[in-house]
């Protein structure tokens, strides 16, 4: 059982709360315009709600990565992992949405969908059963829908929303059905018995099992922008209000992978499948396609949003290595607490933009660093760390997951070659973020300084500091990740 | 007995054939919603009969889930398509096409 002082428990109550109360405080107090009065409350919700998941690793009350448990939730070091990262996303999200809010209806909802999302996510990372597992991905699904529609008066944050919607709908139809297979062949709907079935499945049953992991794999993969699942997002990315673009790329993503590690490597590995390399095949096209795309975008949140696929690749090289070597999966949850710091700062650093001068095309960002020199800053910087230059933090990510792909390549001969692609691609992307450095600094003369906003200055603050102290210093996220990361391997069978 | 559960999976996979030829060919958007939803129906039907047969309860208690989620679900896509037809007086996405790149 579950203690009720345990992380999960502790943060529904927090957000759950808090979430439901704001619409209920805007109610009572009849009033439409007080934006940063919720935000405020939101922030503090989301801070209280971080500094308890980082008291309960201080007191070591969290086992270390169990992945499964008997219960429908468990209280370990992988999901505190995880709600860090989504945390710090949604953090900034509620930061960065403090100007953007001001000029629009409702922010009570917006806030409270906020947060109700971020329990759905946070969720998804520590549940142990399918059904918890489907009904925390809903609740992290079906607010989301809203938030990108927000701007109902917009047509692009409309058509983004009924895209984003109808694959994110079939996505947990067929999350449902892979739910149900699994269900049928073993029984049992706890993570850790299906597994456990699975190991022991009639060799006639074989093609149905792979069905529901083909399935799990499809239902994730369009949360996590997979290749052949892609279609949608930068579409959705660009015309979704920027502040929650940072919410769906940095943290809903995220989830997927939390759920993928959860199910589908193990799932492979117990049923003795080589498809690794099928997992590795959809690496290499998901960066080459999405880093492809990127270079001929003229917008910039398109471009990011195909840099966001291009990420999902490099990150699904760790889980394609994991059953054969930890360190290409120890590499693939740093890079996704990476991948969450710099997309949600560089997407808070889009809604700055957008909120001060009102466009994104690349060639009206001319002398953006002499107009907006931190957000500029913190940009510039963000993209450097997506594209691994060496004192910034993407770099060690990087390194970790090329590093732990070589190292497998001892068992696996396709396994070097993943790491080739993905230097090459690494490579490749450099090309459009210098592009970009080069328009925002070299072009351009007689632009003046505008006025920055104060909320999107603090997140590029914020991610600043993480991105270059890290960068110099990182010990300490390095043994966090290898807390959390964890131990794939047959003898850990339930 | 068994042969009562190949029907209803029988029947599962058919709604499921149903559900992804209707998304793939249409191109109205609540005819397309309707389709995900069959979809789901589908994976219900197959834990209610997968339930039916084993000796607990924990099949039944995810289909209940899952058509409540799907309710909700649907609530806000029926929602985001009336703010689209009152913007285009069409529900037809091939004709919502602001974003492109």
């Amino acid at each position: 059982m579950l203690e009720i002082t345990s992380t999960p428990l502790v943060l529904i109550a927090i957000l759950g709360t808090v979430g439901i109360l704001l619409p209920i405080i805007s109610i009572v107090r009849k009033e439409r315009g007080s934006n940063s009065f919720y935000a405020v409350i939101a922030f503090a919700a989301l801070i209280v709600s971080m500094g308890y998941v980082g008291y309960q690793f201080l007191n070591d009350n969290v086992i270390p990565s169990a992945l499964f448990s008997e219960d429908v939730i468990v209280d370990d070091a992988f999901g505190g992992f995880f709600a860090i990262a989504m945390l710090i996303v949604a953090l900034f999200t509620t930061i960065g949405s403090f100007n953007y809010m001001r000029k629009h209806n409702s922010p009570a909802v917006y806030y409270s969908l906020i947060l109700l999302a971020t329990i759905g996510m946070v969720l998804v990372a520590y549940s142990t059963d399918l059904v918890m597992l489907f009904v925390a991905w809903e609740l992290m699904s079906i607010p989301t829908y809203v938030l990108v529609g927000f701007m109902k008066k917009n047509p692009s944050s409309n058509e983004a929303a009924l895209k984003y919607f109808l694959f994110g709908a079939l996505s947990s139809a067929i999350i449902v059905y892979g739910i149900s297979i699994s269900y049928g062949l073993t029984g049992s709907t706890n993570i850790g018995e299906v597994i456990q079935g699975y190991s022991t499945l009639d060799p006639s049953l074989l093609p149905i099992a792979l069905l529901s992991v083909g399935m799990f794999i499809a239902g994730f993969g369009f949360k996590m922008g997979l290749v052949p699942f892609h279609q949608w997002l930068p579409d959705t990315y660009d015309g979704a209000p920027p502040p929650i673009t940072a919410l769906l790329a940095a943290a809903t993503k995220k989830a997927g992978f939390a759920a993928t590690i959860r199910i589908v490597i193990l799932g492979m590995v117990v049923l003795h499948l080589d498809w690794t390399i099928a997992l590795g095949i959809i690496a290499v096209m998901t960066m080459t396609i999405g880093n492809v795309a990127a270079i001929m975008q003229k917008n910039l949140s398109r471009m990011l949003a195909y840099s966001s696929i291009a990420h999902a690749g490099y990150i699904l090289i760790g889980l394609a290595i994991a059953p054969h070597s930890s360190l290409g999966l120890q590499g693939s949850l740093y890079q996704i607490l990476n991948h969450a710091v710099m997309k949600g700062a560089a997407f808070i650093a889009i809604a700055g933009i957008v909120t001060t001068l009102a466009v994104t095309h690349i060639d009206k960002l001319k002398g953006l660093g002499r107009r907006m020199p931190i957000t500029a800053l913190g940009l510039i910087i963000s993209l450097f760390a997506l594209a691994g230059i060496p004192p910034l933090s993407g770099f060690w990510s990087k390194l970790m997951l090329f590093g732990g792909a070589l190292d497998a390549g001892s068992v696996l001969w396709w396994a070097p070659w993943l790491a080739i692609a993905g230097v090459l691609n690494s490579a490749l992307s450099l090309a459009y973020y210098g592009w970009i450095t080069r328009k925002m600094y070299f072009e351009g003369e007689t632009e003046k300084r505008v006025k920055e906003p104060k909320s999107v200055i603090a997140v590029m603050i914020a991610s600043i500091i993480f991105l270059v102290g890290f960068g110099v210093y990182p010990e300490p996220i390095i043994k966090f990740v290898e807390l959390a990361t964890p131990v794939i391997s047959l003898s850990l069978m339930p | 007995m068994t042969s009562e559960l190949v029907d209803f999976t029988l029947v599962s996979v058919a709604l499921l054939g149903i559900g992804i030829y209707g998304l793939a060919v249409k191109r109205n958007f609540i005819r397309m919603l309707f389709a995900v939803e069959i979809i789901i129906n589908a994976a219900n039907l197959n834990l209610v009969a997968f339930g039916r047969f084993l000796p607990h309860s924990g099949g039944q208690t995810l289909a209940l889930f899952s058509i409540a989620i799907a309710a909700a679900e649907v609530a806000v896509g029926l929602s985001l398509i009336i703010v689209a037809y009152r913007m285009y007086q069409n529900v037809d996405i091939a004709d919502f096409r602001s974003l492109k790149g």
